[in-house]
């Protein structure tokens, strides 16, 4: 039996819909401010626009507001106003060597081009609760900054330089593996086109950068625990902001801002398959709008699960990894549950109630010591 | 040579108004299209193989304007009507190559000035969480 839709109610969605409201705004606090939410609540904004798939820090933080926190909501938001928008342009292929770095750190070598830069991470810290946030004040915070700018020698600074990259050195040395002759290298646009498996890698990288973080986590994480075929180490993690450029109506190739991205190379050796033949490493590659370390790192370890011979394991199966860690589309399925069902499951209940009376009957007859009773009809 | 793009589009914005709002009254002016939001895809390449994929979209606002007869167009990451009239006016300002070229080219300077002072500074204050770990048994 299909699903069987219902009608009216508009009513109470209507009421719901202000009592939302009349939970977020009965305490009598100050309205949270736009800028308030894109500045402090930075990351949260980050992960909106990396799950929502639009670089819109403003509208992200707005849908913050509006869902409340709720991020999958928020991101939710985000994706069906894109919609609501023309795409008139495809920009110049961003390019992660120009960025200027915000954090660049490598697990693999101790020493890279430019040195370990930890950036603004919480890394190497203990979680321990700050409750002097309880009281903070704007004076506190322009405290903070004046204190902070005081740092700088500004007679003394650095030049802004750019960096070479780790895997550039291993490149160079011949150490990492060549792509494979078979790989579908076509450019696919799976918001154009709906994707179908085996997936070319464009299509899997661009579903994963606009994936749910912690569903990307939790089978990168099954991966490493050994449901997968790959525990790599991070060659290079970087955050930071890379130049966006369009080409104009006149055929001009403009600049039109900066957007800040992380960017992850995942190392690891690659299985020999032959006798005698070389070790060489192999590259998982995830990148994505916004500071988030852990969805980058979890996107590189995919990306090379999912080239695994064998497709046996969950991380290693493209339809499992790609179609579970769409939070959009999880989280609207999974929520569809809460939808009337009433004709489906009354009919599942009919045939349940008819199988319950007919085994009922059986045992009465095929057990003559028994006192025959009447079934009873609920 | 200066991008002008760039400092138009990373700029401070009331700096930027100002001096638009001060060259408006010498041009003939009309806005043929009204700033208006888009967006744009954004291809990226794997950094290893090269391999393009296509990243997410970003919001954009764009807008057209003709001065004198000379449209300029102009473009910018975001919400920002008022930031993007400001390009696209300029644009057309500079392809007029008039007397009032120099005075824009001033601006631009001061203002490409202002944006990578802004930009070497956070740099700097990036470069002191640079860290050189000691191996365990090392001192």
């Amino acid at each position: 039996m299909g699903y069987v839709a219902v009608k009216g109610g508009s009513d109470a969605i209507h009421h719901a819909g202000e009592l939302v409201e009349f939970y977020r705004v009965k305490e009598g606090t100050t309205p949270l401010e736009v800028a308030q939410i894109s500045a402090q609540l930075r990351l949260a904004v980050d992960k909106v626009i990396g799950e929502g798939g639009l670089y819109a820090p403003e509208y992200a933080a707005i849908a913050l507001k509006q869902a409340e926190g709720e991020v999958f909501e928020a991101a939710f938001i985000l994706r069906a106003f894109i919609t609501t928008l023309e795409r008139r342009y495809y920009a110049e292929p961003i390019q992660t060597r120009e960025m200027f770095i915000r954090r660049k750190i490598s697990a693999s070598f101790r020493e890279i081009p430019g040195g370990q830069v930890l950036g603004p991470t919480r890394d190497y810290t203990q979680r321990i609760m700050d409750t002097a946030k309880v009281n903070e004040t704007l004076e506190d915070m322009k405290a903070f900054l004046q204190k902070f700018e005081s740092r700088l020698d500004k007679n003394h600074l650095q030049e802004v330089t750019t960096y070479a990259k780790v895997i550039d050195l291993l490149k160079r040395e011949g150490l990492l593996q060549s792509v494979a002759g078979d790989e579908d290298r076509t450019l696919k646009d799976i918001t154009r086109e709906a994707i179908r498996f085996p997936a070319p890698r464009s299509a899997r990288l661009q579903m994963m950068s606009r994936a749910e973080t912690g569903g990307l986590m939790a089978l990168g994480y099954s991966s490493m625990r050994g449901f997968g075929s790959d525990h790599p180490t991070v060659a290079e993690l970087r955050y930071g902001t890379v130049p966006l450029r369009i080409k104009d109506p006149g055929g001009r190739i403009r600049y039109v801002g900066k957007i800040a991205v992380t960017e992850a190379e995942m190392i690891s050796m690659k299985k020999q398959s032959k006798k005698g033949e070389a070790p060489l490493y192999g590259i998982g590659y995830g990148l994505c709008f916004g500071q988030n370390d852990t969805k980058a790192i979890c996107m590189g370890i995919l990306d090379r699960t999912m080239r695994a011979p064998d497709p046996s394991s969950p991380p290693n199966d493209q339809e499992f990894v790609l179609y579970h860690t769409e939070g959009i589309e999880s989280m609207g399925f999974t929520n569809h549950l809460k939808l009337p069902h009433y004709v489906t499951f009354q009919a599942g209940l009919n045939n349940v109630r008819a199988a319950v009376k007919r085994s009922t009957q059986n045992v009465v007859t095929s057990a003559p010591t028994v006192t025959t009773q009447p079934a009873v009809t609920p | 040579m200066i991008d002008v793009d760039f400092i138009l589009c990373e700029c401070n914005l009331e700096a930027l108004k100002s001096f638009v709002e001060s060259l408006e009254g010498i041009y003939q002016t009309l806005v043929s299209r009204d700033p208006s939001l888009c967006t744009v895809m954004i291809p990226a390449e794997d950094s290893v193989e090269g391999q393009p994929f296509y990243l997410g979209e970003a919001l954009v606002t764009e807008c057209e304007v003709v001065l004198q007869g000379q449209v300029g167009f102009g473009i910018c990451l975001g919400d920002e009507p008022v930031r993007c009239y400001c390009i696209a006016f300029l644009d057309a300002a500079l392809q007029l190559n008039d007397a009032h070229y120099d005075r824009i080219m001033q601006f631009l300077k001061e203002q490409d000035a202002l944006v990578t002072q802004a930009h070497v500074v956070e740099y700097n204050h990036i470069q002191r969480t640079k860290v050189d770990f000691k191996l365990m048994e090392q001192d």
